[in-house]
């Protein structure tokens, strides 16, 4: 008797056993690993850091004052939540990249030079993280990100960030959607 | 050619298309240049690879051998799971309709996150898993 054999090779049951545990291993691990290096500042629940739409949830809400005037009506507004440490660089890059597009304030949650924006408020009670729903980082301490308001100083997005700076493309991606 | 061979011949081939697979998903991880690449990678991979072993499923069931290059068909939907990230980093933000990219919104907020992806995934690829060993089966009863 002539044995033709089969074009493709089919592979055993053991081997079909093992692909599936050696898949199941290798994710187990590779998500345990991912959830494992996020940062201090970045959003203990993922998927609400960084969702990349506007009106998410409650949203749109009013927007409340941070200082006298801002945000303002008639032009977007960013409002951006910082810590001291690294405040000053955060400032500048945020200021030269976004504030052709949008108006800015930044809330601190202590004393620090902010250079590039003039509406500045310190507040270390988190008063205003509070009014504006900014969510709390892993660490537990003020929130370092930030919420964008719309010409009708309405909130339509918040999030958290551990570096705005090195994503100022993605507030103006936003920006670009109100 | 001898049953032998071409068991060499296909694992070869399989190799292939492994790494290739492996250059294509690293090469989207990268993509995530505006994005959290360690969740959203993750979960769109999760969803569109167990959306596209849930239809390998079928098709080998109804057609009672593999289907061709099979990795291709999870990496395609990963593709098409992802699409509306892509275009993000191209400047273009998120709208709720894009969720005909495979639930692209929503899915990210089903409780458990990517654990509950990653435990729909296994369990596509087990019922492929399944449905091969029947084919073979298939085939190799007289």
């Amino acid at each position: 008797m002539i044995v033709r054999p089969a074009r493709t090779a089919l592979p055993t049951r053991r081997a079909l056993v093992a692909v599936w545990v050696a898949a199941a291993a290798a994710f187990v691990v590779l998500v345990s690993v991912a959830q494992r290096l996020e940062g201090p500042l970045d959003d203990p629940d993922q998927a609400e850091q960084r969702v990349g739409f506007v009106d998410e949830g409650p949203l749109p809400r009013p927007a409340p004052m941070v200082t006298d005037g801002m945000p303002a009506g008639g032009r977007p507004t960013v409002v951006l939540f910082l810590r001291p440490a690294g405040a000053a660089a955060q400032c500048r890059d945020v200021s030269r990249r976004v504030s052709p597009t949008a108006a800015l304030v930044v809330v601190l949650a202590g004393p620090a030079s902010c250079v590039g924006i003039p509406a500045v408020l310190v507040d270390p009670e988190r008063r205003t993280a509070v009014a504006y729903g900014m969510r709390s980082p892993a660490d537990g301490g003020p929130p370092v990100g930030y919420a964008v308001v719309d010409a009708e100083t309405r909130i339509r997005y918040r999030t958290l960030d551990p570096d705005p700076a090195a994503h100022s493309r993605e507030i103006t991606t936003i920006l670009g959607a109100l | 050619m001898t049953a032998a061979a071409v068991r060499v011949r296909g694992s070869w081939r399989l190799c292939g298309w492994c790494a290739a697979a492996i250059v294509l998903e690293a090469g989207l991880y990268a993509s995530y240049r505006g994005h959290d690449a360690r969740f959203h990678w993750f979960t769109h991979f999760f969803v569109g690879a167990a959306t596209a072993l849930a239809v390998m499923t079928i098709v080998v069931l109804r057609c009672r051998r593999p289907v061709a290059r099979p990795l291709v068909w999870p990496m395609a939907a990963h593709v098409v799971a992802m699409a509306p990230d892509l275009a993000f980093t191209a400047g273009y933000a998120h709208q709720r309709w894009m969720d005909i990219f495979l639930g692209h919104i929503t899915v990210h907020f089903v409780p458990g996150r990517n654990w509950t992806w990653l435990i729909v995934f296994l369990t596509s690829l087990a019922a492929y898993l399944v449905a091969l060993d029947r084919t073979r089966s298939r085939v190799a009863a007289p």
